[in-house]
């Protein structure tokens, strides 16, 4: 029974990896790529906010979102660790083998916003399924209105794509915001939590006709989603991807379902009116 | 649908049939005390096979989901890594099956095989699979004092999802009724007789006094509650109740025809080999949504119950699998030391409405 391995949803392909860069304290990013160049060339039509399975043989399966705009060459997870599949995918070198399937979930509508106004706003490692949409959005950038960025990190330290940031601080046609929570005295930007950034003199944020990105850690969206209805947001302008215990990442196992939906299939982009009727936290 | 006779002395040859045309039979059969179990079919144990039994409490699911199943074999040499799927497509009959059990398979058919991901394994299970309805008609044998399938509408006969069904006629003829083209095949050996409008009668009779033997029970409220839960008309607290008095220990999941959940784990097997299995998992446990670094969005137990009972009765589930995750079976009542089984709860769900009716505190 020869079954052509597309068809088998639990199957990982061969993934291997080319190398790895240091983000943050326990954040790495990991750039890899397809054995077979007919899997790279059927996964590279991934959507933004969409996320892929992760194998490392032996110690199990993870969901990873997909930080790379499927505008860019090349294929990347970025990953901080915390249990054992994590660790495992951290303790790689180049060149070792590892297994990847998908992509998985809805993903961002991002054609639905032609014509918008897109608010970014990134609290931590909530930056990393946002980052693909600003690199999709900014290589698309004559189909959107402004293009606002908001990232806010622990310290200076804690923060990431230092490379993309400097691009987005440089770059024309996108307005680019940072903040720390906290910082030494040296540090020369913004200080306070992601919200505060709205108030910063300078800073407009636009309401009519703006689809504003929320992804961060529970505390930051709560007080970001405050912030932003105080400015006159209306729940279904406010977009984010929902994180849930995942098992196999194609409406099978059963963990991932909150409410009515499958946070793997139906998600795990939701708005927030959507998040609301989920009826359960974020 | 076509329909036989099968004499009583020759319904076992049905399953030597199968297992002359390579079918794996399994069958119930009597274990010790009330407990009954379904299991392979040998030479030895043909004859010990039973046609009016209580449904035993550990599902015949099991044959198309396995409790425990390996997906995977991975080998890992010298930086290579190779995968290999490992698919099973047993020829298997299962004799026997309750109309509950039917509708069981039939949710699993349509959550597994019916939406846009197929599960490979599941279909490859399924595709070989005959199943020889058995209708409940005894009230003494047949019939347990937690079943509801006349509320839930899959039983005591399945209309459909079968590929034989036998009703006891009680006068020593066994009407068999085709479901499938397969079933129908069957009909080619000489136990089929063909019978008359008087045998028809004689089943619609049979039937309608198996209807009868129910006892009412608190199960009646089953539609109410699928509306009630529907429309969010059960109040926190009666979830709440429901969380105390469950003990977490999944029983009620293990035990359901209609529960698909699991999870996955790799168990190394050797110095070079390991293996990807799923295993069943239940919506009770605490870790099941339990997140790296503790963050739990299902903290408290009535949250998950709360989850365990929208998934069965909620009309949005009801529609988006286009079958109900609970075929009234009874096994959770059977087995749940709380006393939240699916009969208590509808009770229960049906309280907690009644009490938020402004009708009902109507004031003279
Ligand atoms: C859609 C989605 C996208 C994600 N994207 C990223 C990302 O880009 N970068 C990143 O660092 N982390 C991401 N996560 C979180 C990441 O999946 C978990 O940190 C990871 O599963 C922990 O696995 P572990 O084996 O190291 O930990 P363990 O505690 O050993 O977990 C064992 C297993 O439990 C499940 N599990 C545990 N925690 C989570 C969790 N938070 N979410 C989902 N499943 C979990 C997984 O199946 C995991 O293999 C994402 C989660 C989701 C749901
Ligand atoms: S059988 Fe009862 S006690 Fe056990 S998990 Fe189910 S509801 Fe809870
Ligand atoms: S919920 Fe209970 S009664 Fe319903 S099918 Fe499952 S075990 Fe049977
Ligand atoms: S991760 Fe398995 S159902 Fe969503």
């Amino acid at each position: 029974m020869n079954t052509p391995s597309s068809d088998n949803i639990y199957l990982p392909k061969i993934a291997v990896l080319d190398r790895s860069v240091d983000e943050i304290a326990e954040v790495k990013t990991f750039y890899w790529h397809f054995d077979d160049p007919a899997e790279q060339a059927a996964f590279k039509k991934f959507r933004p906010g969409q996320f892929a399975q992760v194998s490392l043989f032996g110690a199990g399966e993870f969901p990873a979102s997909l930080p790379p705009s499927p505008t860019e060459e090349e294929t990347f997870f970025t990953i901080r660790t915390v249990g054992s599949c994590t660790a495992a995918l951290h303790s790689l070198e180049p060149g070792d083998k590892f297994g990847v399937r998908g992509p998985y979930g809805n993903g961002f509508p991002m054609e639905d916003y032609y014509g918008k106004n897109l608010v970014f706003v990134a609290g931590g490692i909530g930056l990393i399924p946002l980052r693909s949409c600003i690199i999709y959005a900014l290589a698309h950038r004559d189909k959107y209105e402004k293009i606002q960025i908001y990232y806010g990190a622990k310290s200076p330290k804690d923060l990431m794509y230092l490379q993309n940031l400097r691009e987005w601080e440089e770059g024309a046609g996108v307005e680019f915001n940072l903040t720390v929570d906290r910082a030494e005295a040296t540090w020369k930007g913004h200080v306070g939590v992601v919200g505060s950034l709205f108030k910063k003199p300078g800073v407009r944020v636009p309401v009519e006709n703006t689809v504003a990105f929320v992804c961060g850690p529970p505390i930051m969206f709560r007080f970001v989603i405050k912030d932003l209805q105080a400015l006159g947001f209306h729940d279904g302008q406010i977009v984010s991807t929902m994180e849930r215990y995942m098992k196999c990442g194609v409406g099978k196992c059963g963990h991932c379902c909150i409410g009515m939906a499958y946070v793997c299939v139906d998600g795990p982009v939701f708005t927030y009116e959507q998040i609301k009727k989920l009826g359960e936290d974020i | 649908m076509k329909a036989r006779l099968v004499h009583r002395d020759d319904v076992l040859k049905i399953v030597d049939l199968l297992r002359q045309k390579g079918y794996e039979v399994v069958a119930p059969f009597f274990g010790r005390g009330r407990d009954t179990r379904f299991d392979n079919v040998t030479d030895e144990n043909r004859d010990e096979i039973q046609i009016h039994l209580p449904n035993p409490y550990h599902p015949p699911k099991r044959f198309v989901l396995l409790q425990i199943e390996r997906l995977l074999r991975i080998h890992q040499r010298e930086g290579q890594i190779e995968i290999e799927p490992t698919y099973r497509e047993p020829k298997r009959a299962i004799f026997g099956i309750r109309s509950c059990d039917i509708a069981g398979i039939w949710h699993l058919d349509r959550f597994f095989l019916g939406r846009e991901f197929r599960d490979i394994y599941y279909e490859k299970r399924r595709e070989n699979l005959f199943l020889v309805n058995v209708v409940c008609s005894d009230p003494e044998r047949d019939i347990g004092a937690e079943c509801f399938c006349v509320c839930s509408d899959t039983g005591p006969a399945a209309r459909d999802h079968f590929d034989l069904q036998l009703l006891d006629l009680n006068d020593g003829e066994f009407m068999v009724v085709a479901g499938s083209p397969a079933g129908e095949a069957m009909f080619a050996d000489p136990i089929f007789r063909k019978g008359t409008s008087v045998h028809s009668a004689k089943r619609r009779a049979v039937l309608e006094s198996a209807r009868r033997s129910f006892k009412p029970s608190t199960t009646s409220w089953f539609s109410a509650a699928i509306r009630h839960v529907s429309a969010g008309k059960v109040a926190e607290q009666t979830w709440e109740e429901i969380g105390n008095r469950c003990l977490e220990c999944g029983g009620c999941s293990y035990v359901c025809p209609a529960c698909t959940c699991f999870t996955v784990t790799d168990r190394r097997v050797g110095p070079d080999e390991v293996e990807r299995v799923r295993i069943w998992d239940a919506c009770a446990l605490g870790g099941f949504t339990r997140m790296a670094g503790g963050h739990n969005p299902r903290k408290a137990v009535h949250d998950r119950r709360n989850r365990r009972f929208f998934r069965k009765l909620s009309h949005y589930f009801i529609q988006r699998e286009l079958s109900i995750a609970c075929v009234g079976c009874g096994r959770c009542a059977a087995v749940c030391h709380g006393d939240v089984g699916m009969p208590s709860v509808v009770e229960m769900i049906r309280r907690s409405a009644a009490e938020m009716e402004t009708h009902e505190h109507a004031q003279l």
